[in-house]
């Protein structure tokens, strides 16, 4: 015990299946006090917590949700091997008291790898609803481990769960070996490998019968390491036995072994679980969003109204142009005056406003720097703040339902072909809106490399800002030709991302990385989401942004500010014409010419495009400013002088040619590599540029 | 393999919406063999087909749990139908 007020500590690894609730109950038993940071050398994420109980100050470390413990996956490896490090004292294993038998597999895994484990019912309240009644002293008695039934929901078995670890780790409850399977006529066999590794590196490193029975499973890992230690012929003797199970009993060894577990897990829970008639499951959702005809269009629907919803909340887009066009004016004005961004802009304002009025008079350069800098920069940060909390709020609804892997299946087939998964639906369609909760929705993807491709070219995807300004230029263009570049500028946007992720799909799996998008998948049972947990997700995902996204965005809308209000001599600039940014405008003009524009011509689109770096609709004012025009069809004709060709070509080279600020802050908060973001950048340039060259030769040759 | 079957087999992907078959065999290891295992698709686990529609995922319910499968998995399962 802690004597002179010292805290000892107690590390308690926590592990369960994927969909048991492990998360839920990781969150409650640390109290939110959780810090995230990678596991040594790889991209799975690592969570950890504290919490101080009864003298000792428990450390708990959740590992990654993982149906068992062979190498076949990264997860399982960082799990096994954290449990082998020696680092935990305690282990949690957590069971779905509703499906206790699918879900004890791990447990009898682990059991046979590390001795001092606790069995956690979780969603004990659910259990009787789904005529489960689970008898825990009797299971603990069998298996001679202490078992805490749990309900994150009501609170049940919280206290029991800290004590019981706090026993486990005094040595007063639960087992001192690892249990011990017997696998019947495999165990010669068994005999067999652990004689071949007898006495070398490998079985002084691990439980000699463990490594035993994972290399008769073939574990690859542990094979790499009889290699490297014991050299070819071990490796062969052992594969030789493997061949030999396999010829006698026409089973792989790994099937053997798996049945036998389920044996007897089914022996070990027949006498600790009793089921009482079953529940009319609800396979409503499945039948609905899975059908192969319509569910793709349910699915579709589905998003399109969460998506109708987010966008008109936060801006009044895309309802207001539905109401402005049905003739509904003043709804169309209510909607965006009273939206949630709108609300915030207001509030920024005002804030502007009060700091504005507090710096002194005289000192110009202050105040711009105070209002049009830092606030600025800050308002830049908070407009976002509506956005991605709703868009939050309901990705963590259909997460948490259900609902969502269901989506992801139902849509899968359409993505197939350029390496995605049903997956990328939802960042696709947020991106549509806009890009940065896009970006940000790409955590849902389980495959790393899917992730990253996704978040490569999903800033391809046009989003409201570009749309807005691909509708004004297009007011430029006589006729239909004019609708017509709308409609051209969208399906090539879309075009470039299919082709784009193909070529990086090609790429990946040149390099060894070929990851097929999800093709086995868990559907954990459609229920009502559980307001704590959506809350949690919520929150969760919204500081995220603010604290990493934000501190980027802030921070590049002080340089941009600086280099549009300050001189190249450094001296507060007088109109942006003068600024630094116009300098460097007329520095990468010539880029343009190209597209046939003359060096005037090239400066003014050029400096417009660079601020829309920005954001896309400043590119809107800016012309304005520039030319003096509201108007945008009389500023690119008129004032600027450009023809047809040339301002379709402009289009498809602003819809395409950088994402904006928040965007690339976002690309580098979620890929956490400056070398993703830059070439994310490139990549579109290039194609921007290429694209558009391409469609004023064409349109040239053309007329 | 030199394993004869003696009863009616088929593979997952073939059976139809609503039926119930007992696992035989999981054919040619690949990278979801072991998982598959883990899941629950093993020698004689009975598997309950929710929604099959000749293309796209096969749902399916295992040991209580409903599970999607790409239909190249579900081609691998080698199942002999009940009833």
């Amino acid at each position: 015990m802690g004597d002179r007020g010292e805290t000892r500590e107690i590390t308690v690894a926590v592990m369960g299946q994927p969909n048991v609730g492990k998360s839920t109950l990781f969150n409650i038993l640390t109290g939110r006090n959780i810090h995230v940071a990678n596991w040594p050398g790889v991209t799975v994420e690592k969570h950890e917590g504290w919490r101080l109980y009864r003298g000792y100050s428990i450390h708990f470390v959740d590992l990654p949700g993982i149906y068992g413990l062979s190498a076949s996956t990264l997860e399982e490896v960082i799990a096994r091997n954290y449990l082998l490090s020696g680092k935990p004292d305690v282990v949690l294993v957590l069971v779905d008291s509703t499906i206790p038998e699918r879900t004890m597999y791990l447990l009898i895994e682990v059991l046979e790898l590390f001795p001092k484990t606790i069995i956690v019912f979780t969603k004990a309240d659910l259990a009787h609803a789904h005529g489960v009644h689970i008898n825990p002293s009797i299971l603990s008695h069998r298996l001679g481990v202490p078992v805490v039934m749990v309900s994150s929901v009501t609170g049940l078995g919280f206290y029991e769960l800290l004590d019981t670890i706090v026993k486990v780790y005094e040595g007063r409850v639960g087992r001192r070996d690892v249990l011990r399977v017997d696998y019947g006529e495999l165990e010669a066999f068994i005999d067999g490998v652990v004689e071949a590794v007898e006495g070398s590196e490998v079985s002084k490193q691990y439980p000699v019968r463990w490594v035993s029975v994972r290399l008769l499973e073939g574990d690859s890992e542990l094979l790499e390491k009889v290699r490297a230690c014991c050299g070819e012929d071990v490796v062969r003797k052992v594969l030789g036995i493997r061949d030999e199970v396999i010829r006698i009993f026409h089973r792989r060894p790994e099937e053997l072994f798996a049945l036998k577990r389920f044996n007897y897990l089914n022996n070990l829970l027949s006498k600790a679980v009793v089921r009482v008639g079953r529940l009319g499951i609800h396979r409503f959702f499945d039948k609905l969003f899975l059908n192969t005809l319509y569910g793709p269009f349910i699915s579709l629907a589905f998003l399109l109204l969460v998506f109708i919803i987010v966008f008109t909340l936060n801006t009044g887009f895309p309802l207001n142009i539905v109401f402005e066009s049905m003739g509904l004016s003043e709804l169309a004005c209510f909607l965006e005056d009273y939206s949630l961004g709108s609300l915030m802009e207001y509030a920024i304002g005002f804030l502007g406003d009060l700091v504005g009025s507090a710096v002194p008079g005289n000192q110009e350069w202050l105040h711009s720097l105070v209002v049009d800098g830092v606030i600025g920069g800050v308002g830049a940060v908070l407009a976002f703040l509506p956005l991605i909390f709703l868009v939050s709020l309901f990705l963590a609804i259909l997460e948490d339902s259900g609902i969502a892997p269901r989506i992801a299946v139902s849509l899968h087939i359409l993505f197939k072909r350029i390496g995605l998964s049903g997956h990328a639906v939802f960042p696709i369609v947020l991106s549509l809106g806009c890009n940065v909760p896009g970006v940000i929705a790409t955590r849902a993807t389980p495959s790393f490399r899917e992730r990253l491709r996704l978040i490569t070219t999903l800033a391809f995807i046009p989003c409201q800002a570009r749309l807005v300004v691909v509708l004004a230029f297009a007011s430029a263009i006589r006729g239909v030709y004019g609708l017509a570049i709308v409609l051209l500028a969208y399906l090539v946007s879309f075009t470039v991302f299919a082709i784009i992720n193909k070529l990086l799909l090609v790429y990946d799996v040149r390099r060894g990385y070929s990851e097929e998008p999800e093709l086995l998948l868990e559907l954990p049972p459609v229920h009502k989401p559980l307001p704590k947990v959506v809350w949690w997700l919520t929150w969760d995902s919204t500081k995220h942004f603010l604290k990493k996204a934000g501190s980027i965005i802030f921070l590049l809308s002080i340089i941009v500010w600086f280099l549009l209000y300050y001189t190249p001599a450094l001296e507060p600039a007088s109109s942006p014409s003068e600024s630094i940014g116009a300098l460097l405008a007329s520095v990468f003009s010539p880029l343009l010419y190209p597209l046939g524009l003359d060096s005037r011509q090239a400066w003014m689109m050029t400096f417009a495009l660079m601020v829309g770096f920005i954001a896309k609709e400043a590119v809107i004012g800016t012309l304005s400013i520039i030319s003096g025009e509201e108007d945008m069809a009389t500023a690119l004709r008129g004032v600027i002088g450009l023809n047809d060709a040339q301002i379709a070509s402009l289009t498809l080279f602003t819809i395409l040619y950088v994402p904006c600020l928040a965007t690339i802050a976002v690309v580098y908060m979620e890929s956490r590599s400056w070398k993703t973001t830059l070439a994310v950048i490139a990549l579109m340039m290039a194609t921007a540029y290429i694209v558009s060259v391409l469609a004023y030769l064409i349109s040239i040759a053309f007329t | 393999m030199g394993e004869y079957r003696m009863f009616s087999s088929v593979t997952l992907d073939a059976l139809p919406t609503g039926s119930r078959a007992r696992i035989i065999n999981v054919a040619a290891p690949g990278r979801w063999s072991y998982r598959l295992l883990q899941m629950g698709f093993v020698p004689g686990s009975i598997v309950e087909v929710i929604v099959n529609n000749g293309a796209g995922p096969v749902v399916v319910r295992v040991m209580g749990v409903t599970v999607s499968l790409g239909r190249g998995i579900a081609r691998r399962i080698l199942v002999e139908p009940l009833r």
